[in-house]
């Protein structure tokens, strides 16, 4: 739905392709695919740790475990980090995702009311139309430090961060999707009886927020880019934060243990809000390979 | 019999992307009786559609008036009014039953009323089984009866349809025929229907208009003296039938080649 996100065919996607009149072959497939994914996983984490345990390659190559650390040292470390403690990640990993869902949520929830709104003005959308596309193509990234000066070194400014990463993506999805309405549709529904209003709340918000949903995955990539590059920039919690302070201490193990530890926060964010897609946009033609 | 729907010397021009003028409806005076089928077949481009449009009050006429009822119609759509779109027009995201409600919830109906009304209009349409359904679990000629029930749930005067089984194939298309005419005679509605298929215009009508290449004006209007109820799947086998295709076609075949 959302034009630019390039569909990576996620193994639910990949099983509702193949026939449904062969489930056999189909299971045998599907079992098949992750077994090579789960070899390829531990072909590179191999080559990693067997690499920075030979001598010559520590010395000549970049095989250095102590710029490259080593798989078995990063697996440690996040269980020792997850030891409760005064090393314990938690309180950092909290710090991050709860400014990360704060972000989202309201960069979601202003970017939705926006594009809905903007979309029934034809006037304004032409008026601010210059003003979007500038702010938008803006490298937003240059913001932060002017973010973090304006709204200090706690949650404030990680979530400012976070909001103007996500709020243009979806008020941009929401935009296109109250816009994709047809004339038709529309045109019916006033031969039902329907004022503008009515039409408003029953046909337009639920196209848009079909759009909206759509760019969800994106914004929380972003929304997470935009807290840890919050913490880089200044903070005194988060997982950004630790990624930091490793860089003061030369420390590729705790930076490598920050890095699965986001990206695990990424996936884990992008499955829910998939589940949740799947569930409330059911109806979708999207989802109809049961 | 009183006019329901009456067109007089209605044009409209519409601007090309180009900036040409371009006049599709030359001029069209019609009336309809109330009660009647109308039928209304013509090349492309000889804007049927546009005389639709311009019936339901989406769009103003550039010369002549049109009156629904007794009442001028302008930019509002008139009141017991309902337009079957070529396009599918149900909503993905309600059921079957929620679909066929959407009018009565616009003007505020009862909810007892309202649920009495969706069950008859779902027997009447043969949908009773489908009512939880949502419209991607149905087929596109099912989908064609729910947006019908939408309309006829809030009960117009005027069925208003531009080409609305043409997507479908023929043995839908028989099917929703039959179904269209028994709904028809039970409610009694004026219906004003576009098709380019003129077997279809001469099966469901009591009158078939043709209309010339654009800009249109009538050129025939031929009444169809088969007595209601029709059998749709035997009447095309009747010599009135073919009688009365061979004379529609003898105007509309000109008016095709004109048109290529």
């Amino acid at each position: 739905m959302s034009s630019d996100q390039v569909q990576i065919a996620g193994p639910e996607v990949s099983a509702g392709r193949t026939s449904r009149t062969q489930p056999r072959r189909r299971l045998a497939g599907g079992l098949r695919i992750t077994l090579t994914q789960v070899l390829i996983l531990a072909v590179v984490l191999g080559v990693w740790e067997a690499l920075t345990r030979m001598t010559w390659f520590e010395q000549n190559t970049i095989f250095d475990p102590f710029f490259i650390s080593r798989p078995s040292l990063i697996g440690a470390r996040i269980w020792q980090w997850m030891q409760p403690g005064k090393n314990a990640i938690w309180p950092h990993l909290a710090s991050t995702l709860y400014a990360t869902g704060l972000g989202l949520f309201v960069g979601t929830l202003s970017g939705f009311t926006v594009g809905v709104l903007l979309a029934q003005s034809r006037f304004w959308a032409k008026v601010l139309n210059p003003f979007i596309v500038s702010l938008n193509s803006m490298p937003r990234i240059a913001f932060v430090p002017l973010i973090t000066m304006l709204f200090g070194l706690g949650l404030a400014s990680k979530v400012v961060t976070a909001w103007f990463m996500v709020f243009f993506l979806v008020f941009f999805n929401t935009y296109k999707g109250a816009n994709s309405v047809e004339q038709e549709l529309v045109n019916f529904c006033r031969t039902l009886g329907g004022r503008p209003s009515q039409i408003l709340w029953r046909v337009r918000i639920p196209t848009a927020a079909a759009w909206t949903f759509a760019s969800l995955p994106n914004a929380i990539s972003f929304a997470l880019i935009g807290v840890v590059l919050a913490e880089f920039v200044g903070s005194t919690t988060g997982v950004g934060y630790l990624m930091t302070t490793s860089l003061a201490t030369l420390n590729a193990t705790d930076m490598f243990a920050s890095i699965v530890i986001l990206s695990l926060v990424g996936v884990s964010l992008v499955y829910l809000i998939s589940a949740i897609e799947r569930r409330l946009l059911h109806w979708s033609s999207e989802f109809r390979n049961d | 019999m009183s006019a329901m729907i009456e067109l007089r010397h209605v044009s409209k021009s519409f601007e090309s992307k180009s900036g040409e003028i371009v006049k599709a409806v030359g001029d069209v005076s019609l009336t309809v009786e109330k009660g009647e089928f109308v039928c209304i077949v013509g090349p492309s481009g000889c804007g049927k559609s546009t005389i639709l449009n311009m019936i339901a009050g989406f769009m103003p006429p550039t010369s002549g008036e049109v009156y629904v009822d007794g009442a001028r119609v302008d930019r509002d759509v008139p009141a017991s009014l309902g337009y079957i779109f070529q396009k599918d027009t149900v909503l993905p995201w309600y059921t079957v039953r929620q679909n066929v409600g959407l009018g009565l919830k616009f003007v505020g109906a009862a909810r007892q009323d309202t649920d009495k009304k969706i069950d008859r209009l779902l027997r009447l349409a043969h949908l009773s089984n489908f009512a939880e359904a949502y419209p991607h679990q149905l087929s596109g000629g099912m989908r064609r009866r729910v947006a019908l029930c939408m309309s006829l749930a809030v009960d117009p005067k005027i069925l208003l349809l531009d080409e609305p089984f043409g997507a479908l194939d023929t043995h839908t298309k028989t099917h929703l025929h039959s179904e269209l005419l028994e709904i028809w005679r039970e409610l009694g509605q004026t219906v004003v229907m576009i098709t380019h298929d003129l077997d279809e215009a001469v099966t469901l009508a009591s009158r078939v208009i043709v209309l010339s290449t654009p800009p249109s004006h009538t050129l025939l209007e031929e009444m169809i003296d088969i007595p209601y109820p029709r059998d749709v799947f035997e009447l095309r086998q009747s010599s009135q039938f073919t009688a009365h295709i061979q004379r529609v076609w003898k105007v509309l075949g000109n008016q095709f080649r004109a048109a290529a």
